[in-house]
């Protein structure tokens, strides 16, 4: 157990290479990524490598993960449409879903377009609900291999578990 | 010393047993064209993320990962430096084709030209980061780059000119990952 429910979720459902940059919406996954093998887990300083490292992963035999503040999605769009929807490669995401009425301004501009971003790339997503981290891990990783293709999953600040 | 020649070259010096990771443009094209390898992931796209793609592959494998970057590459991507200089992963090496422009798109010079790649990569942590001028030895510069222990940059000079351009990859996008996937699933 690595005191992240939401990580163990992905544990369970398979996920073995975790790379992002963190949020504070996601603060407690974080802290359980820090207890993975240093082989299972990259700490990148920009979302854009996060994505491509779990390209790398993915060749290498991984089921990679990305985890990221929604403001990260503005870096990653280049590697995602140039890499994961071009070549094939099945990406889950989590993604902080920052941005509402109530946040900081910094978020919401494109906080408030996460979903048109991602369904203009026809990207699937879902938001997360605290108690689904088993089933929500499970989508996420069914989404993105049956398409081989980037899934997200949208994690709201109750949802960080 | 063309960059195919160096391409070139470089392959000649690897296993069929190493995992190479070759950048988007004429690199993946020239190293397809010198020596096509079901263990090579040939780059279309995603301009700046030889390292990163790289550092995935070195994280997740034991055998032996060799970026084969751009000057331009590199610069665009240049936080790359840093995951790998931090992380450390013993089993990546790092050519950087330093042509000193953007060769594809016209010859604009790069930053490379000012930028010292090699001592950037040493202050990010690298342990082995040398620079080669054009004509200083570069078949030596290789073998000292590959013997050294990683992760090890080696930044090498080539001629700007591209006096016979490579043909496009025959592959789709899909067929070129699949096969990477495919090659080392069975080891």
């Amino acid at each position: 157990m690595s005191g992240s429910r939401r990580l163990d979720g992905l544990l369970a459902a398979g996920v073995d290479f975790v790379a992002g940059v963190p949020c504070s919406y996601l603060k407690r996954f974080f802290a359980g990524c820090r207890e993975l093998p240093v082989s299972a887990f990259l700490p990148a300083v920009r979302e854009d490598h996060a994505v491509a490292a779990c390209v790398g992963a993915w060749l290498g035999g991984r089921r990679s993960i990305a985890a990221m503040q929604n403001s990260g999605l503005g870096y990653c769009l280049e590697v995602l449409t140039s890499l994961h929807l071009m070549y094939g490669v099945p990406l889950p995401m989590l993604v902080s879903d920052r941005g509402d009425p109530s946040d900081y301004e910094e978020h919401r501009i494109l906080g408030q377009r996460t979903r048109q971003l991602l369904d203009l790339f026809e990207i699937p997503w879902l938001e997360a609900r605290p108690g689904m981290e088993g089933d929500e891990a499970r989508w996420l990783v069914d989404a993105s291999e049956r398409e081989r293709k980037p899934a997200v999953l949208l994690v709201g600040r109750e949802a960080d578990v | 010393m063309t960059r195919a020649e160096a391409v070139a070259m470089a392959l000649a010096l690897l296993s069929d047993n190493d995992i190479v990771v070759a950048a988007d443009g004429a690199i993946a094209r020239e190293a397809y064209r010198a020596r096509d390898r079901a263990r090579t992931f040939y780059m279309l796209g995603s301009m700046g993320q030889v390292a990163s793609i790289a550092l995935g592959l070195a994280m997740t494998r034991m055998e032996r990962v060799v970026a084969l970057d751009g000057d331009g590459n590199l610069l665009m991507g240049f936080g790359g430096l840093a995951l790998v200089g931090g992380l450390k992963p013993p089993n990546l090496y790092h050519l950087v084709l330093d042509n000193g422009c953007y060769a594809t798109t016209g010859g604009q010079p790069a930053l490379s030209q000012q930028v010292d790649l090699a001592a950037a990569a040493a202050g990010s942590g690298y342990p082995w980061a040398r620079r080669c001028f054009a004509g200083d030895h570069e078949r030596e510069a290789m073998d000292a780059w590959l013997a050294a222990s990683g992760p090890a940059l080696l930044d090498l000079a080539v001629e700007a000119a591209d006096p016979d351009p490579a043909p496009r990859i025959p592959m789709t996008p899909v067929q070129m990952a699949d096969r990477v996937r495919v090659a080392l699933a069975r080891s």
